[in-house]
Parts: C-alpha cells; structure tokens; sequence
C-alpha cells in the first residue's frame, strides 16, 4: 500500500496522484480534494422547499443552544468535581434510551429525559395517546420491573401523553 | 351453447354456480341482459386486473380520555398531598398556566402541554412553603435542646477542646461507596494540653507542620486505615502516644546546644556578657529599666527577626545605654 501526503500548503482543489498500483489500462485514477471545511452539521435539519418538515423544540434549537434555550436530557452528579461512575452512567443511558424507543413503539415524541436523584431514576418523556391507558399501564410497570432489575436501582416513569404528535411540534422549516 | 329461455334469474344463477363447480364452460352473453335487472344478484367478471384502489387509512380508535386533573382540584386544597414528593412535571395536575421557551417567530412562548423543557427542569413543586413548615414541625419532636453550660465559645472550648471531624458523600448513583468518606481530622488546641516549656518545645519538634502558630491549633489528618472508624481511633491514638512522650524527658535530651534552641534565651548569652562589661565600666550606675529595655530589645531581636520596629528600638535603647539619648 503506498502512502499517500498531502501538504499542509494545499490549496482549493487538488488532484493527488495515488501510487503505481491504480495506473492501470494507461489510465491514472487521482482523487480530488478540497481545503477542510470544518462545518458544523450536529442536530441540525435540512430547510424543505415547502416548509413542511416539522421539528419540535429540542429538534429546533441546535446544540449550541444548550444551557442557553435548551437543557439537558440527562441530569446526574456524575461530572462534578470527583463524581464517580461517570462512564457507567452515560453507558445505562444509552441502554434506557434505546429500551424506552424500543418497547413504546413508534410512541415517544420527545427525547428521552433520564433524571437521577439519591439511587433512584426517573424517567420522563412525551408519548402519543395511540395505544389504550391499560396497554400504557402494563408498558410502564415492565419497563419500570425490567429496568430496576438491569441498573440494579428502582426506576420510576413519569410520562405525559398528547393526543397527537402534532402538538409537541414548533415549527416547520 | 346452453340455450335458456323462459327460465327465470334465480334457477339461471343456480345452474351458473353448478356449472362452476363442475366446471362446465359457459359462455355469459346473455348476461347483459339480466345484469340489467338483476345487478345484485350476478358479480361482474373483470378480465383486466382492477387498479390498484387505496384502501382508506387505518383510523385509529381515540380512546375515552379522562378530563385533566386540575380541573378537579378544589382552590383550597392541600397542594402537599397532591406533590408529595420530588416529580417530573405534569401539566395536567398542576394548575399553574406556565409557560417555557424561546417563542418560533411569529410565535408566543410554547405552553405547558407537551412541553418537554418543563420536564427537563427541576421543580420544587414539592417543598412549598407550607410543606416545609410541616416537615419542620414533624422533624421537632425528635430535637433536643442545647445542654445547658456551654452557650459560648470559650465554654465549649475548655469542656470540648478536641474537634474531630469527617465528611460523607452522596452520589446520584447505586453505589454508596466513596473513598473520601475514611479521612478524619482531629483538631485540638495547645493551652488545652497542659504542657511545659519543654513539652511544648517537644510537641512542636514532633509534629512539625501539623501546628499552626497564630491558632496556636495542632491538626492531625488520618486517612490510612480503609475505615472511618480505624481512622478516627488512630487519630486518638496518635493524640496520646504524642502528649505522653512530650510528657517524658529523654535522657539524649539535655544534649540540646545553643543552634538547637528553638529560641533566644538571655541568661548566659554573649550579649549578657557584653552588657555586665559595660555596666561595670560605667561610672554612674545605670538604671535598672535601662538595662531591662536593652535585655527585651536584644531578646525581641533575635526571636523576631530584623526588621524596621525592632531595629529602631534596639537603636533607642542603646542610646539610653550609652548616655547619648
């Protein structure tokens, strides 16, 4: 595999030459480049022609508006001055995001707010009114039962619910 | 060819359905006629495959939803049993008409339905004032008042001299460990000890940097025992084991020199010597405050250094000495 550099004096486009081993057929195949960009492009959506992709408040404002417009989904004492189990806790909290996505269907219209306070958990968020109370019921008691059990710490679910994913929405773009 | 005549709809439908399950072929020409009167009773054969035709969206059932809690709430209810404990927001039970975030242009601030930056928060919702003072009045009868005898500091200094102090942590965590949880400090203060000068001399010798001199406080830090408590026992036992060697004299001790000596002492130091010669060569006895303000001047020099007060003393005092002020 030959090396490919690349100075750091490049300018606006450039073709590279690769080694010897892709000159095939007496054709030379090079690769363009251009100056990196470093664009910024995290949580932020895409203008439509017609206006119509909604994007509730969290999708609305971008990630540099945290702290200013927007807070945290996930609240712990873990990245204070010598808090511990830092690492573990972004882990559980990628696993009950996934879990809570995944066991209410196509339910959840906001993020997923995970709130930890002495050793409990709670757990928060907006979901839509498609599924009966009852079935909202028994989702909340086995998440809550299953969860406890995995974190090893009891976990309580405190859920809003809208009638409709049209009401969580802010704006369209 | 079936030929039909002066048969009626019903029986032709009849035998139409027998010869399809027999499988007799038959041709329908005649049935434009009788589909005309008869629509419902004869399907249409549809040789070329219908288009597709979207079928109407699932609607999904709404269910009985109930009517939001607030409504329900009296004026004057007891807003502690309705938010008992710390809680994630819920718009419908509190009758609050809050309202949070930055408003989309065009736009006011977004409500407090479906508002998830209000869940986001913490709320206090559960330590309003009138929960609190009832906290209080319950958490009152497990109080005992202030033993009597040690209202004021200097009390509480001679009956308590030692202050032993440790900290606990607490994480938002499963885990209770912490291992800042095992130091102990133990604070005591010298005139509490009753010791010499030459313990005191020793005790300072032994701790070194553990004593600080405008507290006149000795401050021992254990953390080496896994325990809180083997720490805090230690810490006693270091307490004891130095007062009671600070107590004793060594027999290597009186070994101690002039460099040793942790500070100036008049009696047999050269200055002494110099001063009597100068006394015995003066004419005129000198006063005796004149030669005490010489011996504290000299004294204060050595133990507290050179610098402009002292200095200037020791310059007036020997002017005095020599009969020039």
């Amino acid at each position: 595999m030959t090396a490919v550099y690349m100075t750091q004096s490049w300018r606006a486009c450039s073709s590279l030459r690769l080694g010897h081993s892709l000159f095939s057929n007496g054709l030379l195949r090079g690769l363009h480049t251009t100056q990196a960009a470093h664009k910024a492009q995290a949580g932020r959506y895409r203008v439509t022609r017609n206006r119509s992709k909604p994007l509730t408040y969290e999708m609305a404002n971008q990630p540099c508006q945290i702290a200013h417009r927007k807070s945290w989904n996930s609240w712990n004492t873990t990245s204070l001055y010598e808090g511990l189990r830092e690492p573990e806790t972004v882990v559980d909290d990628i696993f009950i995001r996934k879990f809570m996505t995944g066991t209410w269907h196509n339910l959840f219209v906001s993020e997923v707010i995970i709130k930890r306070q002495h050793n409990m958990i709670r757990i928060a968020g907006i979901v839509q009114r498609k599924i009966a109370a009852r079935k909202m019921y028994f989702l909340i008691g086995y998440c809550e039962e299953l969860l406890s059990y995995w974190l090893k710490c009891p976990v309580k679910l405190e859920l809003q619910t809208v009638p409709d994913k049209k009401d969580v929405v802010y704006k369209y773009i | 060819m079936l030929k039909l005549g002066g048969v009626t709809p019903r029986l032709y439908s009849q035998v139409l359905r027998l010869a399809a399950s027999c499988n007799i072929h038959t041709t329908l020409s005649t049935f434009s006629e009788l589909k005309a009167e008869e629509n419902e009773e004869f399907r249409t054969l549809e040789l070329r495959s219908k288009k597709f035709v979207r079928q109407p969206a699932r609607v999904m059932k709404s269910h009985n939803v109930v009517p939001p809690r607030y409504k329900r709430q009296k004026v004057d209810q007891d807003w502690g049993n309705v938010w008992p404990a710390a809680r994630t927001f819920h718009p419908a039970s509190v009758p609050l008409p809050v309202r949070q975030g930055y408003p989309a242009s065009g736009q006011v601030t977004p409500d407090k339905w479906g508002n998830a930056e209000l869940m986001k928060i913490p709320n206090f919702l559960h330590l309003t004032p009138p929960v609190i003072k009832r906290q209080c009045e319950a958490l009152k009868k497990f109080c005992t008042p202030w033993p009597s005898g040690i209202e004021t500091a200097a009390e509480q200094e001679k009956y308590f001299p030692v202050m032993v102090s440790k900290s606990t942590y607490l994480h938002s965590s499963p885990t209770l460990r912490d291992q800042k949880a095992r130091i102990v400090t133990l604070r005591v203060s010298l005139k509490s000890l009753d010791l010499d000068d030459h313990g005191r001399d020793k005790l300072l010798r032994l701790v070194k940097n553990r004593h600080d001199p405008t507290t006149d406080c000795l401050t021992i830090v254990a953390d080496r025992c896994p325990l809180s408590q083997q720490n805090y026992d230690y810490c006693f036992y270091l307490l004891t084991v130095l007062y009671n060697e600070s107590m004793k004299t060594e027999p290597w001790e009186h070994e101690k020199e002039v460099a040793d000596r942790e500070r100036y002492i008049w009696e047999g130091s050269p200055s002494q010597a110099a001063l009597q010669a100068i006394i015995d060569s003066n004419e005129d006895s000198t006063p005796e405050e004149v030669i005490e303000e010489y011996k504290k001047v000299v004294i204060d020099l050595h133990n507290e250094g050179e610098d402009e007060p002292t200095l200037s003393r020791y310059r007036d005092s020997v002017m005095k000495l020599v009969g020039l002020a």
